[in-house]
């Protein structure tokens, strides 16, 4: 059952406690979910609801105390941390916040870093992200440091190098939640493009109307899947 | 493939470093100043070793040198004798040369106690008669006029040496060659100067070696015909008067591995000839190979102390590293959450750490050359530069670099990725 070709995520019976015994707090608590490859899927619910601790999870930046998560067939929560370094690497794309670029570093450079540790040889990962700042618009900024760039352009940098390594999912934990909302409009119709192209984006947003536009939401509370339902995307948001 | 990614690791630690200058140097004072006082130190003991080797060297290394001693005062009771009688024979230069296989050539040395003056300036010097190879032997070259050949001491001429030091005494402006000194009461004609003795007197007195810019050579047969082997002193109230046939011999050994047996033989047929200790033997190699130990002892123990300023030096980097490790929390989440593994964190990390190291040592090499070309020039001491000191002090930075970045580099690659993606 697993092992089905299209399916990209299956928890089963995930859990999460911080502290042991009694103290213990649960953030996520017998957490069931199966999402296919190429599936917008839009995370909702406020702040406390373990929507972040679920992406850390998903993201393989974290492992869940109980159950068990699949990743295109893999069991995740046995893996050791440099395999699991590996697939952060190779088969996640993370978008943030907060950007999370590097401050020293140009565009051009942070859109390589993923590919620095995937030991993709210099001349080919250059190629590969001015391939792919040109996508995102950002062909003439190669040489800036991020300082010198909007927030919009700044996660449009992100989203390049979340892209770079060619993953099967990309991550995006509140990607429109410090950018205006004309290019938070802006990115959101980037990762609609992306979804139509074929990608899989998991988003967490506690944004509604943003939620209103995606086809698949899973609304959280208090570390449970309150709701799971699949919806008809709002002409609207796709349009804009 | 490695060496690029390295490359390009270093690069970036390189880049990081610019970016804050003024603390990556002071980060780095530590490490020059360490540095730089082990390579002060290294050169200093090669300088004076250098010195130590070929002073020896112009000993000879082949060489054992025999000298006569007056023996301790012996009991009054048969102090009839009106004339002491004590140290080398020729008998005992004879049978060294005639038994002792491994002996290449004798040379034997009388040391005339004359007084030597020219017009009515006195001169403090020693006259030595030696055989015509003696100069050559010890490497003694004449800059002016020449050395004695087999004529001079057929005929017993009355000529003789001197070195350049002692023309400087004489406070004349003659031509040395020509001039004609008085030793003793007899006339000797100057026939060659001998180049400058370039050795320090202190390294001498270290050794235990004669002063021999002093000297002033005669021909052997000279010497013996017109001074004899009885020498009479005068002093204050009491006058003393000994005889001593030869005031040194030096045996030649056929190589260096057959000095010590040599040595060694010499020693026990001496001991049979003679009742008393008259004679000392002095073999240059075994005073290499002593001076080479002390030299060692030494060394080790001024790397040793200027060693604690590396260890102060890489606690400073350490330091330093850790400060930068927190500031830099968020990059190494940022990078954890994009793929690298912790060796990666670590690698990058102890790169910079490596990078700040080298960069020091290499300022402290050059520190320490500046330091003691200083020294040098204010002090009479000997430095030997080498070029293999860079070498030396970039692997001792880049251990220390090693050294004290594997903790800050650790705790970097340790940290919990979400944990530092959410520092500010």
């Amino acid at each position: 059952m697993i092992s089905m070709e299209q399916v990209l995520v299956k928890l089963e019976k995930v859990g999460k406690k911080y502290g042991i015994g009694t103290a213990a707090l649960t953030v996520l608590d017998d957490i069931e979910l199966s999402i296919d490859k190429g599936e917008f899927v839009g995370f909702v619910g406020a702040s406390g609801s373990g929507k972040t601790t679920l992406m850390n999870i998903l993201g393989c930046l974290d492992r869940p105390s109980e159950g068990k998560y699949f990743l295109l067939g893999d069991d995740i929560s046995s893996l050791s941390d440099d395999r699991l370094s590996r697939i952060r690497n190779q088969r996640i794309g993370f978008v943030f916040q907060s950007f999370n670029l590097i401050p020293e570093l140009t565009v051009l450079e942070n859109v390589e870093v993923p590919l620095f540790y995937k030991k993709t040889p210099r001349k080919k990962r250059k190629a590969k992200c001015l391939e792919l700042l040109d996508a995102v618009g950002l062909s003439e900024r190669t040489t800036h440091q991020p300082a010198q760039l909007s927030g919009g352009e700044c996660q449009r940098v992100a989203i390049a190098r979340a892209l770079v390594n060619e993953p099967t999912m990309l991550l995006a934990d509140e990607p429109t939640g410090n950018l205006d909302s004309r290019s938070g409009m802006d990115i959101l119709k980037l990762f609609h493009d992306l979804h139509r192209s074929g990608k899989s984006i998991l988003i967490v947003t506690h944004n509604l109307e943003i939620a209103a536009g995606l086809p698949r939401v899973v609304e959280l509370r208090d570390g449970r899947v309150l709701s799971d339902r699949a919806q008809r995307p709002a002409a609207k948001a796709v349009e804009a | 493939m490695w060496g690029e990614r390295l490359a390009e690791i270093f690069f970036l630690g390189m880049k990081n470093l610019l970016r804050n200058k003024l603390r990556s140097f002071l980060t780095m004072l530590g490490m020059i100043f360490g540095v730089g006082s082990v390579i002060a130190m290294l050169s200093v003991g090669a300088g004076a070793r250098h010195e130590i080797l070929s002073r020896i060297q112009e000993l000879g290394i082949c060489n054992i040198i025999i000298n006569s001693v007056q023996p301790p005062e012996e009991t009054k009771a048969e102090d009839i004798a009106w004339m002491s009688h004590y140290g080398l024979t020729f008998d005992d230069a004879d049978y060294i040369e005639s038994t002792i296989p491994t002996v290449k050539k004798l040379l034997r040395v009388n040391l005339v106690k004359q007084r030597i003056s020219y017009g009515s300036t006195r001169i403090e010097a020693s006259v030595l008669g030696v055989e015509p190879e003696h100069l050559e032997m010890f490497g003694l070259d004449v800059c002016r006029g020449r050395r004695f050949n087999m004529i001079d001491s057929a005929t017993c001429a009355r000529v003789c040496i001197i070195r350049k030091d002692l023309v400087k005494q004489l406070k004349t402006v003659d031509d040395p060659l020509g001039m004609v000194l008085k030793i003793g009461r007899r006339s000797f004609q100057v026939i060659g100067v001998l180049a400058d003795e370039q050795f320090r007197s202190h390294t001498r007195k270290a050794l235990a070696i004669d002063d021999r810019s002093q000297e002033v050579y005669i021909p052997y047969s000279s010497s013996m015909r017109t001074f004899g082997t009885v020498t009479y002193f005068q002093k204050t109230g009491s006058r003393e008067i000994s005889e001593v046939e030869l005031d040194q011999i030096i045996v030649q050994a056929e190589s260096s591995d057959k000095v010590l047996p040599t040595s060694l033989m010499t020693a026990a047929m001496l001991k049979n000839f003679h009742e008393k200790k008259d004679y000392e033997i002095v073999v240059p190699l075994e005073l290499l190979q002593q001076s080479e130990e002390t030299q060692q002892i030494f060394n080790v123990v001024m790397v040793l102390i200027a060693s604690i300023s590396l260890v102060v030096g890489g606690i400073g980097i350490a330091n330093i590293m850790l400060a930068t490790i927190t500031e830099r929390t968020r990059e190494i989440g940022i990078r954890r959450a994009l793929g690298a593994q912790r060796k990666d964190i670590m690698i990058q990390f102890l790169t910079e750490t490596v990078a700040i190291a080298a960069v020091g040592g290499l300022l402290g090499a050059l520190f320490g050359v500046v330091a003691i070309l200083g020294i040098v020039e204010f002090t009479q001491w000997k430095a030997l530069i080498e070029p293999h000191y860079i070498i030396i002090s970039l692997g001792i930075s880049c251990t220390v670099g090693i050294l004290f970045g594997i903790f800050p580099a650790r705790r970097a690659a340790f940290m919990d990725p979400i944990a530092a993606l959410r520092h500010e």
